[in-house]
C-alpha cells in the first residue's frame, strides 16, 4: 500500500507544479492554445519515456478496441468543464465543487468495480473518509484568506 | 445552476479519465496508455485550437520558456496515477492526489514561488489540511 500512496503523491504534486506552470502560459495566451500546448507536451513526453522504458513495445498494440482511442477526449471535456465552471462561480467555488465531485465519483467507481476494475466495497468508513476529506476541502477554500487565488485547476 | 453542472461535470471526468487509464492500461500497457491518451487529446484540442485561434506565437513567447514544458509532467503524472489505482483503489489514489495537490499549491503560495503573489494562510487552511490527511487516514485503516 505504501508503495501505491507514494505513486499517488508523486502524481499530486506534479498536477499542483503542472497547474501552475499551465496556468502561467494561460496568462498570455486563449485556454485552447495553451491546452493544445499542454497535451501536445504531454504526448512528447510520454511518448519519449515509453521509448526508454519499452523500446520497440510501445508501439505492439494488439489488444487494442476502439474506444480506447477517444478516452484522450475526455481531457477535452475536463478543460471545458473547468473553464467554464470558474467562470460563472469563481475559482474558489468551482475548485471546490471540482475536487468533491472528484472523490465522490471515486467511491462510487471502486464501489461498482465499473470498467472491470478490481471493485472495492462500499464501506461506512469509506464514506467518512470522503466527507472527512470533502470538509477540509471546503474548510481550505472557504477558510477566509486575504487575497483570493486565481489558482486553475 | 449551470456553473455548478459543469464544474460537478469537470471533477467526474476527471475520476473517469483516471479509471479509463488505469482499465486500458490493463490491455495494452501504462506508457501506451499515456501516449495514446495524450496524442488523441492533442488533436482535439488543436482542432478546437484551429477554430478560436485564442493564441499565436507572439503570445508564447511572452511566457517563461520553462512554463512551456510544464505539460511534460503529464507522462509521469499518468504512470504515478494509474500504478497507484492498480494498487490502492480509485478512492484513495484520488484521496492522496488531492491531498498532494493542495498541499504543494500551499506550499509555493506561502513561500510566494514562481512568482505567484504570496498568500498568508490562515488557521482555517491548516484545518483543512489536518482534515484531509485524517481523511485518508481512515480511508487507508
Amino acid at each position: 500500500m505504501v508503495v501505491g500512496l507514494i505513486l499517488a503523491l508523486v502524481a499530486g504534486s506534479l498536477v499542483g507544479l503542472q497547474n501552475i506552470f499551465n496556468s502561467k502560459v494561460n496568462e498570455h495566451t486563449g485556454s485552447w492554445a495553451s491546452t493544445t500546448l499542454v497535451l501536445g507536451m504531454g504526448f512528447l513526453a510520454s511518448l519519449t519515456m515509453g521509448l526508454i522504458v519499452e523500446g520497440g513495445n510501445l508501439f505492439n498494440i494488439q489488444n487494442m478496441q476502439l474506444w480506447y482511442w477517444f478516452s484522450g477526449l475526455i481531457g477535452v471535456g475536463v478543460v471545458t468543464c473547468i473553464l467554464n465552471g470558474i467562470k460563472s462561480l469563481g475559482p474558489t467555488y468551482a475548485i471546490s465543487i471540482v475536487l468533491t465531485s472528484q472523490l465522490s465519483f471515486a467511491l462510487l467507481w471502486d464501489s461498482l468495480g465499473w470498467f472491470g476494475l478490481e471493485q472495492v466495497p462500499f464501506t461506512f468508513q469509506q464514506l467518512l473518509g470522503v466527507l472527512v476529506i470533502a470538509g477540509g476541502i471546503i474548510v481550505y477554500k472557504f477558510g477566509g484568506r486575504t487575497v483570493e487565488t486565481g489558482e486553475q485547476l | 445552476m449551470r456553473g455548478v453542472l459543469f464544474a460537478f461535470l469537470g471533477g467526474a471526468f476527471i475520476t473517469l479519465q483516471g479509471v479509463a487509464n488505469a482499465r486500458i492500461s490493463q490491455d495494452i500497457g501504462t506508457w501506451q496508455t499515456a501516449t495514446i491518451t495524450q496524442l488523441t487529446g492533442f488533436i482535439m484540442a488543436l482542432l478546437i485550437f484551429l477554430f478560436v485561434r485564442d493564441g499565436n506565437l507572439q503570445m508564447f513567447k511572452k511566457v517563461k520558456p520553462y512554463y512551456l514544458v510544464g505539460g511534460a509532467f503529464a507522462a509521469i503524472i499518468i504512470f504515478s496515477n494509474i500504478s497507484a489505482i492498480h494498487r490502492i483503489g480509485v478512492t484513495l489514489t484520488i484521496s492522496a492526489v488531492l491531498i498532494a495537490q493542495l498541499g504543494l499549491t500551499f506550499i509555493i503560495d506561502i513561500k510566494g514561488w514562481f512568482g505567484m503573489v504570496k498568500q498568508q494562510m490562515k488557521l482555517p487552511q491548516f484545518i483543512g489540511i489536518g482534515m484531509m490527511v485524517v481523511g485518508v487516514i481512515i480511508l487507508g485503516l
